[in-house]
This record gives structure tokens, C-alpha cells and sequence, in this order.
């Protein structure tokens, strides 16, 4: 049905109607006014009655029934004003619903339609331009300043900015070099990058995400479940009570005859706004949720979200980096210089495969230091490692690697503070100490800040040593730190949780993590646009690597909850209202018809208003702070990362 | 070779679904026909999931016979 034709029977009935008024008022040619308000009624409910009999042919008692029968029978009573305005409002109403409805879906469109159609392929080392469903995994393919990228796969050669908004809601380009993985559907800004295809068309991530939408959109809620029930015993109901109110031989209401009084029951009954209100809320808000890079997996999840208020969260690789990095510098010989301590344990370090080593050695080059591979090393299991640099041993690790005991008493205030220290000794004699730990991430701070903000309670939980944990935990400022853990542990601590009547998210990595994910009301996966399974099975996938979109994820979730029932109330109270006014007079068929398309346009409006953005770019989720090293003069002689 | 080895799936896409009532009627509609073994319509995104016997009905048919009860829709690749 092509859209100027909706409209077009619309505008024809409307004038139609018009022109009936000019008539009636102008002349007093009343034949003609009838018979203008009757052509009217039949150029807007032809395509209902059709629409009815269709219905009718697969054995269905549609709502477009109950309007013709309604139009008919106010034909039959003389009634041609009531019967075209009736038509008339409901096929307005219908065009109206269909252009809004598929606003409320373009969040989803959007997406399918960000799936490229072309590729340029390298064949025997020449370019040529194929359709992305030609390509084969393992082309490789060449993607330009500007262009799309059309393939899931990793970058060969090149580097460049890839904005990857479709994917992860991301809008700050991520830079891309040799062994980075790209998804199709994502922008080049910046350089050119040569890519090995492995995902191509279905098997993308987008395509994934676009499925993973759709089921979410189509996944219905408890309370939508209950309304559909409700509903189907509403529209018999109504069509029951309006043929007993048509027979009764006396009259219900003074103002109209009982047939009149039927009809109008018919035309006010239609549940429309009852059983739209719900599942065009979740189709906004899944559908705003998945343009920010975050994928719900349903009504009944966002539900669930709606209601958390305690999220049990995985500190290494969520709150922290995941991977350690220099935080100290300290002098214990005047002889040497911060540089000088550095430099030599980078130096010795690189003979080492620890990840403590790779910390030091970046630490080093980061703060300007040139490293120089040493030729003879030799690890000292469990203590260190002992180095030849400059034809002097060089030691990195505990104290018994020196000749001379030295002080231990900053080594272990450093443990103190959740770090891993050292001491680094020249000839048996200790120079310095380094230390190395894992930092807290950027966006950790503001992320907890906006759970708290939200009256969620935050409870970190991780298998690392206690006084570690309690430094993170205690900086970050969550409710509570659970330290030492297996993984058994923490299904343990989301069960004291849910005991304790909370409704638990726990965020996880979705690997040891399995069970308290399974267990907690909402399982949520960190960084899962490089993690199909993640996709799939997390209740909240958040794509980018941000937890920030959590706390945003939740909030979307009870605004969506919020509308659902804001929607339910409107439906509700404009039956009601329409059912009181009919039987105390006033409320005519046409008039029933009005305030119930009115109805139903407005619960899709009040749906359409979660389709604003509303993720704050640089307000929930902190700007990137610039790391420094200053190895310059100062009395405390520590560098901070 | 089995009548379940030769069922095939298909995803009808439309963006004219605007009351759930339609949901039924072209689900009947399909349901109905010869050769389609299940038909599943989702309001909310829009789609309709057909599994059919392409030896008995085409994705032509199908596409007409949602037309027959007044909805456009286009078979979509994913």
C-alpha cells in the first residue's frame, strides 16, 4: 500500500466532509450535503470494509469491523455526519499510527541500512569493486580515507581513525594499525587500511547486533503479556455488551436510541492504545539503547534492569586496566639519578617474559628512555631476575637478590597501597626501588559515581590479593569489596545479595564468571562488540568498552518502564473516560472516535520521546586523561602514572 | 531426501505493521497456504519468519498472498 494512496483517500474524505459543511450551511440543498458526508464515509471506509473482509476470510473479527459495522449502522439511523467521521478519523488515525510507528523502528533501520553493499578487493594485487556478498573470507580487502568499512576482519597494513558509532555507540574515532580488528559498517576518517575479510555479510557483527535488536523489540515484556491476555477478553467483551445494550428494549441513555448506543460502544471499545502502549515503548527504547551501543536482550530484561539496585562488578579489567603498568620511582643512592635507577632495571627487565617486566620497560620508554637489549641475564625463580648491563650485575626483585640487606620498610608500604615493588641493586648494593600495579580505568570513577547518583549499590568483586582490592575499592569509593575470591565465590555473593532483596547485575567477563552471571537477575558483558557469544547471551551487552553505558543502560531501562505505564494509564483512563461520557451523554460516536485515535497517537509520542539522545558525551563518561611521567627534581621521589 | 530436509526459512520485511490486530491475519493467511510450514509474525521490528516448502510455494507466493490480506512486504536477506 503505497503511502500517497493513505494519505490521499485521507485528504479526499476530508474534503469530501468539507465540502458537505458548505453546502448545509451555504444552501439548502440537504440532499446534496447527505449525499456529499455519505461519499465521504465510502472514499475513507472502503478501504477498512476490504481490510475487514480480508480479516473476515481468515476467520478474524478485526477492529476495522467493528468501525464498518458502526459507519453502517449510523448510515441506517440517518446518522451520515457521525458514519463519515467516523471513517474518516479512524483511517486518519491508521496513516498517522503507520508514519509514527515506523519512526519509532527507524532506530533499527538505521542500522540495517548501515550494511555496505560494496567492497574494493585486491585480485592478483589490482583493486576491483565487488558486492560485499562476492567477497570470500580471507579476501583481502582496501579501505580508503572516507570510506566504509565492509567487512568484519583484521587490519594486514595501514593505519587509521575508524569511527565505530554503528557498532559501539563510540563516536571518537579509534585508531586502527596492523593486528587491530575492524567491523563492517564502520567509518574510515582518516588513513588507509588493507584488511584480511573474516565476517562477511550474516556472519558480521552488525548483522548480529541487527538480529540481536530485532528479537529484543519482539521479545515481550510480563506486563505485555498480561495486557494481550487482558485484551483478548476485552474486545469480546465489548462487542458482547454492545449487541445486549443495541436489544434491550428500553433506553440507556436519554440523548441516543440503545442501536445508536451500540454502536458508539463499538467505536470507544477498540483497544488500540491498550495493546500498542507496550510494545511501542520497548521498540523505542531497545532501539535508542542499541544506536548508544548498548543491546538489552528484551522487554522482560529491560524490566528486570529497571529494577537493580545492586550491581556486583569484576574489578581486573573493569574497574582496572587489566594490566599493570609503573606507578614508582624511588632513589636509595645519591649516586644515581631517577632516570638511571629506571633505566637499568628496564634494561635488565628485558631479558624477562614477566608481565611485571613489559610494566617497567614501558614506564621507561614512555618517559623518554632509550632500552638496550642486555645479552646475559639470568631469572631468579620466585625472587627476580639478575642482569649483565655495562659490565655491571644489575638485579631487579626482592632483597635476597642483594648482598646487603636493605630497609624493607617502603617496599611494604608500597604493598601496602595495592603495588608490586621492588628493589633494583647494582653489584649487590640496592639503588632504587620501582613499582608497578594495576591502574584504575578512566571512566571507572564516573561510572560508580553515576550507579550511586541512581541509589545502586556497588559491590566489587575479585579474585586478587585483599589490601589490593581494598586500595581500588577504596579510591573508587564502592559499598563493598569482596577480595580473594574463586569464581564460585562471587555466585555465592549474588545470592546473599538477592537474599538480602536486592535485584542484582552482576558484570563479568562471561567466562569464569559464567555461573553468577547466570544466577544474577542481569548478566551484563563489558567490550562485546569483539565477542559474538557475548552478543548472543548477555541480558545487557555493552559493545564499547565502557562501563559508563551501564549505569546509562539502567537508567534507559526505567525510563522505558516509566513510559510503558505512563502509556497503560493514558489507554486505561481514555476508556474510562469515553464509557462515563457515553452514558452520561455528550460523547457521540464521532467525538468516541477522536479522543481514541488522539489516544493511541499519543501513547506513540510519549514512546517516541525515548528516541532522544540522551548519553552525554564527556558528562557520564569522563575525558581520557593525558598519562605524564615526571622524572624531574622534587622530594618526593616517586613518579605517578 | 525427508519433506523436513527441504523446508526453507525466510524473513518478509514490512514497515506497514501498525496494530497488532494484523498479526492473526497474516498469520492465518500463510498459514493457510500450501506448503508453508510455519509463519510467525513480529509486530514490533516488523518482520514476518516463514518456513516453506519452496517444491510447493515460492517466496513470490508468499509475498503475494500478505498482499492479498492488504500489507507490502519484501523478502529480506537478513
Amino acid at each position: 500500500m503505497k503511502s500517497w494512496r493513505t494519505w490521499g483517500v485521507v485528504a479526499a474524505s476530508g474534503l469530501l466532509i468539507i465540502a458537505s459543511w458548505l453546502v448545509g450551511r451555504l444552501t439548502s440543498a440537504e440532499t446534496v450535503a447527505d449525499g456529499l458526508m455519505i461519499a465521504a464515509a465510502v472514499v475513507a471506509g472502503y478501504r477498512i470494509a476490504v481490510s475487514a473482509v480480508q480479516a473476515l476470510r481468515v476467520r478474524m473479527v478485526s477492529i476495522d469491523l467493528l468501525v464498518v459495522v458502526a459507519a453502517v449502522g449510523a448510515m441506517f439511523i440517518d446518522n451520515y455526519w457521525e458514519s463519515a467521521a467516523v471513517t474518516f478519523l479512524f483511517a486518519l488515525g491508521k496513516a498517522l499510527e503507520r508514519a509514527t510507528l515506523n519512526r519509532t523502528r527507524r532506530a533499527l533501520s538505521d542500522l540495517v541500512d548501515s550494511a555496505p553493499e560494496t567492497a574494493t578487493v585486491l585480485r592478483d594485487g589490482e583493486p576491483e569493486v565487488v558486492e560485499v556478498w562476492e567477497l570470500e573470507p580471507g579476501d583481502i580487502v582496501v579501505v580508503r580515507n572516507g570510506e566504509q568499512i565492509p567487512v568484519d576482519g583484521r587490519v594486514i597494513s595501514g593505519n587509521g581513525g575508524v569511527d565505530e558509532a554503528t557498532i559501539t555507540g563510540e563516536s571518537v574515532p579509534a585508531e586502527k594499525s596492523e593486528g587491530s580488528e575492524v567491523f563492517a559498517g564502520t567509518w574510515l576518517r582518516s588513513g588507509v587500511l588493507r584488511v584480511e575479510a573474516i565476517g562477511i555479510g550474516a556472519d558480521t557483527t552488525l548483522a548480529r547486533i541487527v538480529h540481536r535488536v530485532e528479537d529484543a523489540q519482539d521479545d515481550k515484556a510480563r506486563t505485555q503479556t498480561f495486557m494481550e491476555k487482558f485484551s483478548r477478553w476485552y474486545t469480546p467483551a465489548v462487542m458482547l455488551a454492545a449487541l445486549i445494550v443495541g436489544l434491550l428494549p428500553w433506553s440507556l441513555v436519554a440523548t441516543m436510541d440503545n442501536l445508536e448506543l451500540a454502536l458508539t460502544l463499538l467505536v470507544i471499545g477498540c483497544p488500540g492504545a491498550l495493546v500498542i502502549s507496550i510494545p511501542v515503548s520497548i521498540v523505542a527504547g531497545i532501539g535508542r539503547s542499541a544506536r548508544d551501543g548498548v543491546l538489552i536482550k528484551g522487554g522482560e530484561y529491560l524490566e528486570s534492569s529497571a529494577r537493580v539496585d545492586a550491581v556486583v562488578v569484576d574489578k581486573t579489567g573493569t574497574l582496572t586496566n587489566g594490566r599493570p603498568v609503573l606507578t614508582d620511582v624511588d632513589i636509595l643512592d645519591d649516586d644515581y639519578s631517577r632516570e638511571q635507577v629506571l633505566l637499568l632495571a628496564a634494561r635488565a627487565e628485558t631479558a624477562s617474559e614477566h608481565p611485571l617486566a613489559e610494566a617497567i620497560i614501558s614506564g621507561a620508554r614512555e618517559a623518554g628512555l632509550e632500552i638496550d637489549l642486555v645479552e646475559a641475564a639470568e631469572p631468579v625463580a620466585g625472587k627476580g631476575i639478575r642482569a649483565e648491563v655495562d659490565g655491571r650485575v644489575v638485579a631487579v626483585g626482592s632483597a635476597d637478590l642483594l648482598d646487603h640487606r636493605p630497609d624493607n620498610a617502603r617496599i611494604l608500604e608500597l604493598n601496602e597501597q595495592g603495588r608490586t615493588a621492588m628493589f633494583v641493586g647494582v653489584d649487590g648494593r640496592a639503588i632504587g626501588i620501582v613499582a608497578v600495579a594495576d591502574t584504575i580505568r578512566d571512566d571507572a570513577p564516573a561510572a560508580i559515581r553515576a550507579l550511586h547518583d541512581a541509589g545502586i549499590r556497588v559491590v566489587m568483586a575479585t579474585g586478587d590479593a585483599e589490601r589490593v582490592a581494598r586500595n581500588v575499592g577504596t579510591e573508587l569509593g564502592v559499598d563493598e569489596i569482596r577480595a580473594e575470591l574463586m569464581p564460585e565465590d562471587k555466585v555465592e555473593i549474588v545470592r546473599e545479595l538477592q537474599s538480602r532483596g536486592h535485584t542484582v547485575a552482576m558484570v563479568g567477563d562471561g567466562v569464569n564468571d559464567t555461573p553468577a552471571l547466570a544466577l544474577a537477575d542481569i548478566g551484563v558483558a563489558m567490550g562485546a562488540a569483539g565477542s559474538p557469544a557475548a552478543i548472543e547471551t548477555a541480558d545487557i551487552a555493552l559493545m564499547a568498552d565502557r562501563l559508563p553505558r551501564l549505569p546509562y543502560a539502567l537508567g534507559l531501562a526505567k525510563r522505558t518502564v516509566r513510559t510503558m505505564r505512563v502509556n497503560i494509564a493514558i489507554a486505561l483512563v481514555t476508556v474510562a473516560a469515553l464509557l462515563a461520557g457515553l452514558f452520561l451523554g455528550g460523547v457521540t460516536m464521532s467525538v468516541g472516535m477522536l479522543v481514541h485515535e488522539v489516544s493511541v497517537l499519543a501513547v506513540i509520542a510519549i514512546a517516541m520521546l525515548l528516541l532522544r539522545p540522551t548519553l552525554a558525551q564527556g558528562g557520564a563518561e569522563a575525558p581520557r586523561r593525558e598519562k605524564s611521567l615526571d622524572l624531574g627534581a622534587g622530594d618526593q621521589a616517586t613518579v605517578r602514572v | 531426501m525427508s519433506v523436513r530436509e527441504q523446508v526453507k526459512s525466510i524473513v518478509l520485511r514490512s514497515d506497514e505493521f501498525s496494530c497488532p490486530s494484523c498479526i492473526a491475519k497474516i498469520e492465518n493467511k500463510l498459514n493457510d497456504l500450501d506448503g508453508v510450514e510455519s509463519a510467525e509474525v513480529k509486530f514490533a521490528s516488523g518482520r514476518v519468519l516463514v518456513d516453506y516448502d519452496p517444491a510447493k510455494v515460492s517466496v513470490r507466493d508468499l509475498v503475494a498472498a500478505v498482499a492479498e490480506v492488504g500489507y507490502a512486504v519484501k523478502p529480506s536477506a537478513f
